[in-house]
């Protein structure tokens, strides 16, 4: 390990008074060098010099490299310059880099305004020899104490510091009352000790102050140091401004990728959205990250046209003809705004992330306000125009009624009423007036609101995959011989197409009917507290006896599927049967995600489900081999379309809507 | 009565002998004597009082009239996953984060050390820093605030940035966590660059910062139970060490720690290159260190507890003089103190389990003095019917071998809520 020589000087109290004379002016007149340092006295309680006063311990960042985000502006206040001149701070700065620092001539703690009187005096010093400096950068050094520290005092600091072409002026106020308003601009908190000294307590601040009056940067005593803040004058002089983008802006724009991954895609290149954060091998140690930042900005499509126009494999839109392009905008603003939740946390997008195949991939089943649980896996909203039957037991028949139970939902977006939500968006300006635009009454109503959202959702179409060509655009090259043979057999010999249906000109992969396969059995009737598996780390597997969390784990929801809606005992267990299209962007899979992969599924179906005495006929055990088992997942992926790129950009186009007042106080 | 000293200028020089209050910022005034007051920022429970967040003021020097008790309360409305706070670099307010509703909450603590005042709220925090959600650790710098983030406005993962503020509350700046794609000049010295966030911690004098990883706020907000049982998202958790150069603000290297690696907190000694961090699904000790060619590492140093009982080390506090870390690990309730002398080979010491479940601790500055509460995530914390030792601040001292009780605060007897993370307050700061 590396051991850091030791760099700080230790001196007595003595010393250090004799130190901070050297710049106070109540010494001598010596320019602080290493000689001057004073001696260590062992009897006395050590106290370390601040790293201002020694070789910096590591490279001084090169100028330029980086960027000085603006602080803030810089405060204005009344001064008198040592020549006891009126002026203002904002005067003085305008036009020039500035170096600021507030001191007091009585101070005595080497580590303050010695400290900072020091660095300034090794900035002037250093930068004497850089002639275009000379009229771009100036010194100030502003007195706390207006009543001890007269003009004439001030002067003799300038006398002292004259020798420069880097100009330093010492500046004081006519009364405390002049002092107070620059205090509270550069946040100083000063309090007089009640020990009969004139010593000031204060927290030492030096500011850089740009051209334009804006603090980029403030130092203290562990951080000043001359080196490090001439760095930062030759970065502005260099003009890093606010404005140029630094390396840690993470607004990029990946519309690019995305809109080049919507091109139509070789047959046998399965699509994939942008895993922004995919963990693949975690559990077997082969996980190595290929993370992607959070993404800001997409392209904005015309989802109108999409949805109206046909779609190679998908039926006529169920309610195309009643949309606009308005009321998909609207709609999709209000789909991804967090305001739309009793705390402002959460948007539908929360649950049903683009990116993430409009569902959530990295969870079994979704979480709602305050993480509260929800029982089932967050459904895709692609192509969910097409469906009659919504949920995962199918207990709603229209999505623009639809919309309301999430938003009322005590464990999703948790608004307490009706009204609260359409009062909450009524009061956001940009709302009311799409609302009058579009509706004819700015405040949205219950039908207006489900009009607005469902619109947007029933615009997500994603049809014309490789299936589609092959099936219904007779492109014969279109789909792989393992995906066609796959075909064969989801059509054939495993029978997924009873429910998966498919028609002549179309296909929507739903039977849209209820079946009981045993998952939801299996939850609600087998115990769950055998040790089992549990990854902590990548590569890191241990058995976890669920004793050991039991106390902090709620009691898990049961799900009787739609006996739930029914009543009917008959009905216990049964959930609707999911599209397929785009399946293999939304993992994981079945109405609790218990199964993570398509390979995981078919393994259930092929071992006919999970029995029970409920079981619904059309599932029973197939003999399939591991190609066949295969070839119906090349299928499976074949079904992917290559207009969800398209689809994920213009979402990511849309802002996410935060709260963006001020404050509260 | 008080030792808590401001030295004429407030100066503060990371090195000898300041620690803690061990845990705070070097830049950060220090209380060296006794402490008048912990401030415990407190998750609101349904059920329980008023149900919302609060700042809840202890009593705890011993020759006070009111030493032990609950002298003082501010809720501030709403649960919104309460959790860590940290004073700005003058010690005058104390600002409190919020993980799930985003807000941070900044207390006037020196008008009255007793009574904090709620002074402002940020509640465009997320707006503001380009949807960066879960403000965690607020870290003072020289007149700002550096803000953690753990979660993002996407899609609620781990990915996330550090966000800063100045001391008044407007933001500054986003310095997004270095990913595959967006290095930012950072090397990936191992497997992973997750982007993911957690605590920072500087080392000033080396001109580094350092920031570890935990999990995005799908995860933290979840149910613990349905959390462990769910294969997909427990692969989302944190396996990185970010060192950055402090003064540009630019990621340097990425290191592998994985298993979620939490509290960062560094050695005092000016030699003393080095900082502690553990790993809360693994149970190690990881040591992060400078090595003779100055180049950062990361060493995996100690085991604690056995992982496969999830003992989930959660706070983690360093003595000022680098000789001990203490070491909580929530599920198990216990506290174990690791011999450091030696950084590669910390060793325990001494054990004490202090209730069902204790998350944070706080020493004070000669570490004679040792503060404990129990809550860790509101939807992770025990859900016991026997509530004893559940909910608590406790108070002990330390007489360099073993601790000794001194009180206790029931949370949930007294109405109070969740007790999480504890600063200390002190007149003597502002005379």
């Amino acid at each position: 390990m590396r051991s850091t020589a030791r760099r700080y000087t230790y001196c007595n109290h003595a010393s250090i008074a004799l130190l901070a004379g050297l710049v106070m002016l109540t010494g001598p007149l010596t320019v602080l060098g290493h000689a001057d340092k004073p001696h260590e006295d062992a009897n006395a309680a050590p106290i370390i010099l601040a790293p201002g006063y020694e070789k910096l311990d590591f490279p001084a960042p090169a100028p330029g490299s980086y960027a000085l985000p603006v602080i803030g502006e810089a405060g204005n206040g009344n001064l008198l310059t040592s020549s006891n001149q009126s002026t203002t701070l904002h005067t003085l700065l305008t036009d020039k880099i500035s170096v600021l620092s507030f001191i007091y001539r009585a101070c005595d703690d080497v580590n303050g305004c010695p400290l900072a009187t020091y660095v300034l005096h090794q900035i002037q010093q250093k930068l004497a020899a850089d002639s275009a400096l000379h009229d771009r950068v100036q010194l100030l050094s502003v007195s706390f104490d207006p009543v001890y520290d007269t003009p004439e005092a001030m002067q003799a600091y300038r006398d002292r510091f004259s020798d420069s072409p880097i100009n330093w002026q010492f500046l004081t106020t006519a009364s405390t009352s002049e002092l107070d308003p620059l205090l509270e601009a550069y946040d100083q908190s000063l309090s007089r000790r009640d020990d009969g000294s004139n010593q000031i307590n204060h927290m030492l601040r030096v500011f850089l102050i740009d051209e334009s009056r804006q603090v980029r940067n403030i130092f203290s005593s562990s951080l000043l140091h001359a080196d490090t803040l001439i760095s930062d004058i030759k970065t502005l002089v260099l003009g890093t401004t606010a404005n140029t983008p630094s390396v840690n802006d993470n607004s990029r724009s990946t519309a690019q990728t995305l809109v080049a991954a919507a091109v139509p895609v070789e047959t046998t290149t399965a699509i994939q959205l942008p895993s922004n954060d995919a963990r693949t091998g975690y559990a077997d140690g082969s996980y190595t990250s290929n993370t992607k930042a959070v993404i800001k900005g997409g392209t904005s499509a015309d989802l109108w046209q999409h949805a109206t126009s046909p779609i190679l494999g998908l039926p006529a839109l169920p309610g195309a003809s009643d949309m606009s392009r308005d009321s998909i905008e609207l709609g999709k603003q209000l789909f991804f705004d967090r305001r739309l939740s009793i705390n402002n946390t959460f948007s539908c997008a929360m649950c049903h992330i683009p990116q993430q195949g409009f569902t959530v991939n990295e969870m079994a089943t979704a979480v709602g306000v305050e993480g509260r649980t929800v029982k089932r896996n967050a459904p895709s909203l692609l192509n969910v125009g097409y469906l009659s039957r919504l949920f995962h037991d199918g207990r709603e028949s229209r999505l623009e009624q639809q919309v309301w139970s999430p938003l009322l939902a005590h464990n999703e977006m948790a608004n307490p009423s009706i009204g609260y939500v359409l009062d909450k968006i009524a009061a956001i300006d940009s709302y009311s007036e799409q609302f009058e635009r579009l509706y004819g009454q700015s405040q949205p109503t219950m039908e207006t609101l489900g009009k607005a959202m469902s619109d947007y959702q029933r615009s997500l179409v994603a049809g014309a995959s490789s299936f589609d060509r092959w099936r219904y655009g007779n492109e014969s090259d279109a789909l792989t011989s393992q995906a066609q043979l796959g075909y064969t057999l989801f059509t054939g010999k495993a029978q997924c197409s009873q429910c998966h249906t498919l028609q002549a000109e179309s296909a929507l992969f739903t039977d849209e009917l209820w079946h009981n396969t045993g998952i939801g059995y299996t939850r609600s009737m087998k115990q769950h507290d055998e040790p089992h598996p549990v990854t902590l780390a990548p590569g890191v597997t241990l058995m976890v006896d669920p004793a050991v969390y039991a106390d902090a784990a709620e009691e898990p929801p049961n799900d009787l599927g739609l006996y739930e809606v029914t009543q009917n005992p008959d009905d216990r267990w049964k959930f609707r049967t999911p599209s397929l299209r785009n399946v293999a962007l939304t993992a994981p899979y079945m109405h609790d995600g218990s199964l993570a992969t398509l390979e995981n599924v078919i393994e259930f179906y092929v071992r006919g489900g999970d029995d029970n005495e409920l079981l619904s006929p059309l599932i029973k055990p197939l003999k399939l081999s591991q190609d066949e088992q295969s070839a119906l997942v090349h299928f499976l992926q074949s079904l992917t379309s290559p207009d969800v790129p398209m689809l994920v950009s213009d979402a990511l186009a849309t802002p996410v809507g935060d709260v963006r007042s001020a404050r509260l106080h | 009565m008080l030792a808590g000293l401001l030295s004429t200028c407030l100066v503060l020089i990371p090195g000898l002998s300041q620690a803690d209050e061990t845990c705070m910022s070097p830049y950060m005034a220090k209380i060296y004597g006794q402490e008048d007051f912990v401030y415990v920022w407190t998750l609101g429970a349904v059920g329980v009082g008023d149900e919302q967040d609060k700042l809840v003021t202890v009593d705890v020097n011993p020759s006070s009239d009111t030493y032990g008790e609950v002298v003082h309360t501010v809720s501030v409305g709403g649960r919104n996953e309460a959790h860590h706070s940290g004073f700005s670099d003058d010690r005058r307010y104390l600002w409190a984060a919020t993980l799930d509703t985003n807000k941070i909450f900044i207390f006037d603590v020196h008008t009255d050390p007793s009574k904090p005042v709620l002074d402002k709220v940020i509640d465009d925090f997320v707006a503001s820093s380009g949807g960066v959600v879960g403000p965690h650790t607020t870290y003072a710098l020289p007149g700002r605030m550096l803000v953690t983030g753990l979660s993002n406005n996407e899609d609620h993962g781990g990915r996330t940035a550090m966000v800063e503020y100045t001391n008044s509350g407007d933001y500054v700046k986003t310095y997004w966590m270095p990913t595959d794609d967006n290095l930012n000049g950072a090397v990936k010295s191992g497997q992973f660059a997750d982007g993911y966030g957690y605590d920072v911690r500087a080392l000033p004098r080396r001109n580094v910062l350092v920031t570890s990883s935990f999990t995005g706020w799908n995860n933290y907000m979840m149910d613990l139970g349905k959390l462990m049982g769910d294969p997909q998202a427990m692969t989302h958790f944190g396996n990185t060490v970010v060192i950055w150069d402090l003064h540009t603000r630019q990621p340097k290297k990425i290191l592998d720690v994985p298993g979620a690696p939490l509290e960062i907190r560094c050695a005092w000694e000016e030699d003393h290159n080095y900082c502690f961090t553990t790993t809360a699904l693994t149970s190690k000790i990881w040591l992060i260190y400078e090595d003779e060619n100055e180049e950062w590492q990361a060493k995996e140093v100690a085991d604690i507890g056995d992982a496969s009982t999830i003992p989930l080390p959660v706070d983690i506090s360093i003595s000022a003089d680098d000789k001990l870390l203490w070491v909580n690990t929530w599920n198990e309730g216990m506290t174990r103190v690791f011999d450091i002398s030696d950084p590669f080979n910390p060793t325990v010491t001494y054990d004490k389990t202090i209730g069902q479940q204790v998350n944070m601790l706080s020493q004070s500055w000669d570490g004679s003095r040792v503060y404990f509460t129990s809550s860790l995530l509101g939807n992770w914390d025990k859900k016991n019917d026997n509530t004893e030792d559940l909910q608590y601040f406790k108070a002990y001292d330390w007489n360099g071998s073993e601790l000794e009780f001194q009180f206790e605060l029931d949370f949930l007897e007294a109405n109070l809520g969740l007790p999480h993370q504890m600063r200390f307050g002190s007149y003597a700061l502002y005379q």
